[in-house]
């Protein structure tokens, strides 16, 4: 199995830079521009505060651009958001159906490994994938801060990358039970599902009616506005989550286990 | 005799289609045993069911002693397997294949390897994507008997190999069962079951023919292919 997981690592290894380079290098580079735009932020934020749904839908209502850590949650919260989704879709999705898409399930499952220990190598390299991942990008933010000479709000922000983390996490078990199910690499059904979830909590926001069915969608409880401006992260929305998150891993261990495996 | 192979009411379908239909099969230590029938029959599908690719509906598979689906990792453990179409991950080069599945297999399998890629004149810096049918298919000869194995499965392995390298393989797979493994050889070439083979069955239509002999004439053997 370690040989498995580490082959895998290798792998995506080519993915993930490019995925957590761009998405942190488009962090870092938001963070320095905000110095260049602060003067006409402060003009800007009064009238992104009084939009109405809009304004709360993108947390400007709670939320002050003006300001470093308002600006950070608004708008690196939105790349990170967007981006990390989209990683981890595009990541899990492809990582079993490859197997039999590129036709290496006939040598990898003709070694004595059990398909069991396969898809958990599997998984483990998503979830070490998306760890680093957010390391990584944490790191390019927190160099962006301290290039500014700004301290950084150390609670909120452990807190926004934690909760970005697991609903990575919870995109990613989505997509491998995805991944189990077919022969052929879906990336572009990943993406539509990781642009979906984003645009139902951005919907959910919106419309006043939709707003009770928010705690189902992943970005509910990572959403950076709510976690800067200190609102309370729904607990229910968190145990959505990780129950979602277990039962499609384990869908997938299953699924995967009892299917034959095209040539 | 020791039975290395033992396949008994083998039945597998996909949804409405066929696939094989009460296949029964012995097959006995040291044997090089041709596996022949048309596109389609079957043959493919008995090898991948054997190998755990595929869930069975009916019957039972033993190799080397153990249950095909309870003992599916030990038995590869012993298995050499030769698909059709011998892909590898393409940014790999081929030694890190090579090495890969030997890792895969927990066992240190380099002096072997060297000897095999040697015989088959392999270049093992090359990427596999670089590679044509043929060379992919001498890098899973190697990646099939470098842990010499108690079982070699090949389905169509000689497609793509040149007239040399075809009788290079021969020559290994008979070195290797003059040593006590069992070969299981699936193929469309008739001249390599008259040549090689002990025994033989043919596949038609999902069903298994034991033959009398393996040396059978052209005529005979194409009768199976007509309707």
């Amino acid at each position: 199995m370690k040989a498995v997981y580490f082959k895998e690592l290798q792998l995506n290894l080519k993915t993930f830079l490019i995925w957590s380079l761009a998405v942190g290098m488009m962090g870092l580079l938001c963070i320095l521009l905000f110095q260049s735009m602060e003067g006409e932020m402060k003009g800007m934020a009064d009238a992104f505060s009084n939009m109405g749904a809009f304004s709360d839908a993108f947390g400007m209502s709670t939320l002050s651009i003006a300001t470093l850590t308002g600006y950070f949650a608004t708008e690196v919260g939105t790349v990170h958001g967007l981006g990390s989704g989209m990683f981890s879709a595009i990541l899990a999705i492809g990582i079993l159906s490859k197997e039999e898409e590129v036709h290496t399930g006939e040598f990898l499952f003709s070694l004595p490994v059990s398909r069991t220990k396969v898809v958990a190598a599997k998984a483990l390299c998503v979830a070490t994938m998306l760890t680093c991942f957010t390391l990584l990008c944490a790191l390019f933010y927190v160099i962006g801060f301290a290039a500014l000479g700004e301290e950084i709000p150390t609670a909120d922000f452990v807190k926004f990358m934690g909760m970005q983390l697991l609903m990575n996490f919870e995109t990613a078990g989505i997509c491998f039970l995805c991944s189990s199910l077919s022969g052929k690499n879906r990336m572009g059904m990943g993406i539509a599902l990781a642009l979906g979830f984003y645009f139902f909590d951005l919907i959910g926001r919106v419309v006043p009616d939709m707003k009770e069915a928010l705690v189902i969608g992943p970005y509910s409880y990572a959403n950076a506005s709510e976690i800067f401006s200190g609102v309370e992260t729904k607990a229910a929305a968190v145990v959505i989550a990780l129950i979602l998150m277990v039962i499609a891993t384990v869908s997938a261990f299953a699924v995967y286990n009892r299917r034959d495996l095209a040539s | 005799m020791e039975k290395v192979i033992e396949i008994s009411h083998l039945t597998k379908n996909y949804g409405k289609n066929r696939g094989v239909e009460d296949v029964s099969l012995t097959v006995e230590k040291g044997d090089i045993f041709g596996f022949l029938g048309p596109n389609g029959a079957g043959k493919s599908t008995t090898i991948r069911s054997m190998l755990g690719f595929l869930r069975f509906s009916e019957g039972s598979i033993s190799i080397l002693g153990l249950d095909s689906v309870r003992d599916h990792e030990e038995i590869l453990k012993n298995v050499g397997y030769m698909p059709s179409e011998a892909w590898f991950y393409m940014s790999m080069k081929v030694e890190d294949a090579i090495r890969y599945a030997a890792k895969v297999r927990g066992v240190d399998c380099r002096e072997e390897a060297e000897m095999l890629c040697e015989r088959l004149k392999l270049d093992v810096k090359k990427r596999i994507r670089e590679l044509s049918l043929g060379n992919r298919k001498k890098v899973s000869i190697v990646c099939a008997m470098q842990h010499k194995p108690k079982l070699f499965v090949f389905d169509e392995p000689t497609s793509g190999l040149d007239p040399l390298m075809q009788k290079i393989f021969f020559e290994l797979i008979e070195e290797y069962v003059s040593k006590g493994t069992t070969c299981l050889l699936s193929t469309h070439v008739l001249s390599e079951v008259n040549r090689y083979c002990r025994h033989a069955a043919i596949m038609r239509e999902g069903k298994l023919t034991l033959l009398d002999s393996p040396k059978i004439d052209d005529e005979s053997f194409l009768k199976f292919y007509m309707d």
